[in-house]
């Protein structure tokens, strides 16, 4: 009797660990690749789709997003869209929910190549080729989500260019009047401000991690122009490249040189915002969000009178771009044609019919030519926008196939327990761990 | 059986009785075995179902970029081993249990030896001493996130006390914020502690405590000659549970410092949960298992020892 239990619950085991070796995120009969989808049909924006139940997935901070648009489009053709919101670390859990088998209509993501290989974009994306928006859009934003020729995302939003946010007191105290140009230019204008008595002419937030990458990003910006990123990602260049850890250890310099804050190592993202509108800190390497945070607690014409955008790169003024789950929304494979239809509706709704009221309400810069930008947004803002940049080179996370954890080896660097070169050494051996499950060719 | 099913009068009553007297005196369980079978399904599939598969993904190459699952020998473990990183964070996840177990036990038995009497007080004090355990560590991890900031209330009392302005970075030290953060799971789990050394002193019996008390010894001497020994029962417990249940902490280094500063407090299931984060599921999955052959190998002689030690003193 015991024993048959027991053979009992060792074949159960068995049967069981081998039902293990299959991916229950693994789409059965998934619809074909870009050329089966050559007859893509776009249905007109509000036409109607009772009965229809869609579902979007959002990150925290873009839960609020596009309740508006789907209270319009619910009302316009009947349809449901429910919005959920995935907690954060939204990538890590859009990930576990994804291996699970559980799929929604659409999504926001960031649709950096790195990121597209994560969904495998390929077989569970619907492919956006040919959409009615594609030619209204700004060529900037074209170029989001883009995998191998094929567009898989919709772009709501414009990337951020990376830059220094400045402190334009502490700038006409120092006497500096024209844009810093390059690396020297940059040093140059620190110096000044020191000279004058601000604390700190760079502000970074070790604390929060995140924010150290835009800086040294930033100085990448001529390795990157030279094909860097290409030939990293064919393995025939490595992190360890004496141009890249030249710039690392340029960006530490600016700490152990003094220019940086005192507190560098405990100061966070929300000290950042507050230090730069109250001039403790003249110049400070970030994106859009930090204006963003600064909005929360200040008013447009303070935020106007008080800091200001340029781009900045090591040999001139060329900007970084890098793009983020607020930026693009992308649209699944469900197997169900009636749904996969109604999310590509719901998407020509948004970025045609509803995207003037949409940026009016968000305060976004309009990534569409023919639609202006509504007014309250920050000069800050429209200055950092793709639109307004003359000449950007894309981020690491926008032009590799990887997506490394740079920022955690940065914040180590800047709290002394790793060297440049070792920061250069550990992204590399990441960067290749990662490409090789992604069965990247060359590693 | 039907018995004890079906609706009986009071004179049927004593069959039902009889059969489980019967039971009893048989050495058997008075009730029928498939009253556990709901219990096991649930710790099967929740438990022995995920630990069985333990044991196969880390042969595999699992990862989010391809929905195709291959068998890859020991690649994993070679690769999770060459990085170094593994065995950084298996240090930390060891310190930190070692330090949790030590300072836990000791502020729980502290406040059970404080609270023995059965005063009002306090029994209120014994409430008031539990509720962290009742809380969501990672509640309790950002709140004290937030306490121990450079500006925190923490350091604004300790600068009212001590007259001048203090803004220490509990959480910003590379050496000492492990300390701090283990200070902290320590503090929310150390009720339980107490609960069951109160369990165990209540245990001691109060005849061997009075003879020597008549003979003359100190209350020092009473704990440290009669109560710690006839305690060791509970000292297994706690400490075997606190350090093999520390080993898998997560929630409040998380919380508090998510692995920093610099990675100095990134314990194993931090490290599982960020290379999860970047898609290569296979070798979390192996470094889970490292997890688990580690405690095993831990609680062994762990368990052993505080055992043998129960039987010497008990």
């Amino acid at each position: 009797m015991k024993k048959k239990w027991v053979y009992l619950a060792a074949v159960a085991a068995a049967s069981m660990a081998l039902a293990a070796c299959s991916d229950p995120s693994a789409s059965t009969g998934a619809t074909a690749g870009p050329s089966g989808s050559s007859a893509t049909q776009w249905a007109a924006s509000t036409a109607d789709l009772k009965s229809v139940e869609l579902s979007i997935w959002t990150a925290q901070s873009t839960a609020k997003v596009p309740t508006d648009v789907i209270a319009a489009f619910e009302k316009a053709t009947g349809a449901k869209v429910t919005n959920v919101t995935v907690p954060d670390a939204y990538e890590s859990n859009v990930q576990t929910r994804l291996a699970t088998g559980d799929k929604p209509d659409l999504m926001f993501w960031q649709t950096t190549e790195s990121m597209l290989k994560v969904i495998q974009a390929q077989t569970a994306l619907q492919p956006l080729d040919g959409a009615p928006w594609a030619d209204k859009i700004d060529p900037s934003a074209q170029k989001l989500g883009v995998m191998a020729g094929v567009h898989y995302a919709a772009p709501i939003k414009a990337a951020n260019v990376m830059g220094v946010y400045y402190n334009k007191a502490d700038f006409a105290k120092a006497g500096i009047t024209e844009t810093p140009k390059g690396w020297d230019g940059l040093m140059a204008a620190a110096q000044k401000l020191k000279a004058v008595g601000v604390a700190s002419p760079f502000y970074e937030a070790a604390a929060d991690k995140w924010p150290t990458q835009w800086g040294a990003q930033i100085l990448l910006a001529d390795v990157t122009a030279g094909g860097f990123y290409d030939r990293l990602n064919a393995n025939k260049d490595t992190f360890a490249n004496p141009d890249v850890v030249k710039q690392l250890t340029a960006y530490q310099s600016i700490f152990t040189g003094g220019l940086g804050n005192a507190n560098v190592r405990t100061a966070t993202f929300a000290d950042q915002a507050d230090a730069l509108m109250s001039g403790d800190a003249g110049m400070e390497f970030q994106i859009g969000a930090l204006v963003g945070q600064i909005a929360a607690s200040h008013k447009l014409a303070e935020i106007d009178k008080t800091i200001g955008f340029f781009p900045i790169s090591p040999s001139g003024n060329v900007g970084t771009t890098i793009s983020d789950q607020s930026n693009t929304v992308v649209a699944f494979k469900t197997g169900d044609t009636t749904k996969e239809a109604a999310s590509r509706q719901f998407l020509r709704f948004w970025l045609q019919d509803y995207y003037p009221t949409f940026i009016a309400a968000q305060g976004y810069v309009s990534i569409q030519p023919a639609v202006a930008s509504p007014d309250g947004i920050p000069q800050a803002t429209r200055d950092a926008s793709p639109t307004a940049v003359a000449k950007t080179v894309p981020s690491m996370q926008d032009a590799a196939i990887v997506n490394p954890d740079l920022y955690l080896n940065l914040t180590d660097m800047l709290y002394g327990t790793k060297t440049p070169e070792q920061v250069a050494e550990a992204t590399q051996s990441q960067f290749v761990q990662i490409a090789k499950a992604q069965g990247a060719a060359g590693f | 059986m039907t018995e004890l099913t079906q609706n009986r009068t009071h004179a049927q009553a004593p069959a039902g009785a009889k059969a489980r007297a019967k039971a009893r005196r048989e050495g058997g369980s008075p009730h029928p075995w498939y009253f556990i079978v709901p219990a096991f399904a649930v710790l099967g599939v929740f438990f022995v179902l995920p630990t069985l598969f333990n044991f196969v993904y880390p042969f595999t190459t699992w990862s989010a970029f391809t929905p195709v699952i291959k068998y890859a020998g020991l690649e994993n473990f070679r690769s999770v081993v060459a990085d170094g990183t593994l065995f950084s964070a298996l240090k930390i996840t060891l310190t930190y249990a070692a330090v949790v177990a030590v300072l836990q036990n000791l502020f729980g038995l502290l406040l059970a030896l404080l609270l023995e009497r059965d005063t009002f007080l306090n029994r209120v004090a014994r409430v008031f001493f539990f509720f962290p355990v009742l809380i969501s560590a990672l509640a309790a991890g950002y709140i004290f996130q937030a306490l121990l900031k450079p500006n925190g209330a923490f350091n604004q009392v300790l600068g009212f006390v001590l007259g001048h302005d203090v803004s220490t970075a509990w959480l910003g030290s590379t050496t000492w914020t492990i300390v701090v953060v283990s200070l902290v799971h320590a503090w929310k789990w150390m009720g339980l502690s107490m609960l069951v050394y109160l369990a165990g002193l209540k245990s001691v019996p109060g005849d061997v405590v009075e003879a020597a008390r008549i003979d003359g010894a100190s209350r020092w001497q009473v704990f440290r000659h009669v109560k710690f020994p006839l305690l060791a029962p509970a000292v297994t417990f706690n400490a075997a549970t606190a350090l093999l249940g520390t080993m898998n902490g997560f929630d409040i280094v998380q919380a508090t410092t998510a692995g920093g500063p610099a990675r100095s407090t990134e314990v194993l299931n931090i490290f599982i949960f960020r290379t999860f984060g970047s898609g290569l599921y296979a070798q979390a999955t192996t470094m889970s298992l490292v997890l688990f052959l580690v405690v095993v190998i831990l609680a062994v002689p762990v368990v052993t020892y505080l055992r043998h030690r129960e039987k010497v003193l008990g």
